[in-house]
């Protein structure tokens, strides 16, 4: 079943867009999207995504079970960088250590929509709620890698650190304000709402996803070459840390009992690692930390490891703990 | 025309805001942005092709009078030193209009 489900998610459109953007870069074609259009696509797709939760939500309603789902998510977002700055610092100064730790903290909403692709392909519903959980996921880990790079760090000289700016930016980055703010409108306006704006949100959605893939995957291969010399541990994090940590949250997911659909959204979240909110974050927080690795971690390793193999191997290892 | 002073700054598009209230603070209330400048420097490509402005420049244009320069090339100087950038100032006219 890992197979084919392996198989039948590389095939999809949006992934092969994604391979066809690294084609591009890695033989050097002129291929390119001009500036102003991927900024465009992430913010459309945030909008589709938190509008489509808010819907569900209408739909569903606020249970215990949500809430109890959402502080599960809390608690990942928190944990996940405290424990991966110590396993950073076996080969990364602090510096580097506290912002990749965030980067791995916080999460990825593109390899999120890439899953409800998944998912919709296999007929397999999930909760509005966990589209809350993403928001709610994105912001604590800048927070946290930011208080560990102050603890173990050296803070330069003359340079005056104020929390307000970095906690602006956690908590009212454009994505957590733009998928909040859908989320509410959503809710609010609920099947109406849907049935307005349906061929904008939903008929769209997956060419949208497909072209936006296509530029990820030509920033991602260019994105390859700056490992440095700790390319090999770093490549090893990028993959193992996701796999980890997807294994830690199909735990809890299952202690929690949530549905098959929430639990590999909840196993990706915790996997993901992200490549827009942090680094804004952590460049201004911790300038010190290099960009080209936080970066090309995030987004030439553990993202297409996660949305080519990672999203079916955690939707099979879930099957296997179902049976 | 009037002598002057022609302050150009390229500085990571992330402290944007902050040069700019720099300058402000310092009676310069009149500037030019160009965003998403790209080149390289002493700390890599600054190829601007992400979805953050972590791997982006932006310029700054802008004109003040010979005895401002020294407190705004000090104020300035911190915020190169960390974020990376340069700031180059020369002499120049302006047509009084």
């Amino acid at each position: 079943m890992m197979d084919s489900n392996i198989l039948q998610n590389f095939l999809s459109p949006p992934i092969l867009f994604f391979f066809l953007g690294m084609a591009a870069t890695l033989v050097r074609s002129d291929l390119e999207i001009p500036q102003p259009l991927p900024k465009f696509l992430s913010l459309y797709l945030l909008l589709a995504i938190g509008f489509k939760g808010g819907v569900e939500l209408n739909h569903s309603g606020l249970s215990s079970e949500v809430l109890v789902s959402l502080g599960a998510a809390i608690v990942m977002a928190v944990l996940v960088p405290i424990y991966t700055f110590f396993v950073l610092r076996i080969r990364l100064n602090v510096y580097d250590a506290g912002a990749v730790a965030a980067t791995y903290g916080s999460i990825s909403a593109v390899t999120f929509i890439t899953t409800v692709s998944y998912l919709s392909n296999l007929g397999i519903t999930f909760g509005g709620h966990m589209v809350a959980a993403m928001a709610l996921m994105e912001s604590p880990a800048i927070v946290i890698g930011v208080m560990l790079v102050r603890r173990f760090g050296q803070t330069g000289e003359g340079n005056s650190f104020s929390w307000k700016p970095i906690v602006e930016e956690a908590f009212f980055n454009a994505s957590v304000f733009l998928i909040i703010g859908s989320l509410i409108i959503g809710m609010i306006t609920g099947a109406d709402g849907a049935k307005a704006l349906n061929p904008f949100i939903d008929d769209i959605f997956k060419g949208m996803l497909s072209f936006f893939l296509l530029d990820m995957g030509l920033v991602a291969a260019k994105r390859l070459g700056n490992l440095g010399d700790s390319r090999w541990f770093l490549v090893g994090f990028g993959i193992l840390i996701p796999l980890l940590n997807a294994a830690v949250a199909i735990l809890l997911a299952a202690l929690i009992g949530m549905s098959e659909g929430d639990k590999l959204l909840f196993a990706v979240l915790c996997a993901s690692a992200s490549y827009i909110a942090v680094p804004a974050a952590m460049r201004m927080a911790v300038p010190e930390a290099n960009p080209s690795l936080y970066v090309a971690m995030a987004l030439a390793i553990t993202f297409p490891f996660n949305i080519v193999v990672g999203i079916p191997v955690y939707h099979a290892i879930i099957g296997w703990i179902g049976r | 025309m009037q002598a002057a002073k022609k302050v150009e700054i390229i500085c990571d598009s992330l402290e944007v805001k902050n040069v700019l209230k720099l300058l402000e603070d310092f009676g310069i209330t009149g500037y030019t942005v160009i965003r998403d400048v790209i080149g390289k420097g002493g700390r890599g490509m600054r190829d601007g092709d992400d979805l953050t402005d972590v791997f982006k420049n932006s310029m700054i244009l802008t004109v003040c009078g010979a005895e401002q320069i020294p407190d705004v090339v000090e104020a300035i100087r911190p915020i190169l030193k960390r974020f990376g950038g340069i700031c180059l100032i020369s002499d120049t006219h302006f047509v009084i209009h």
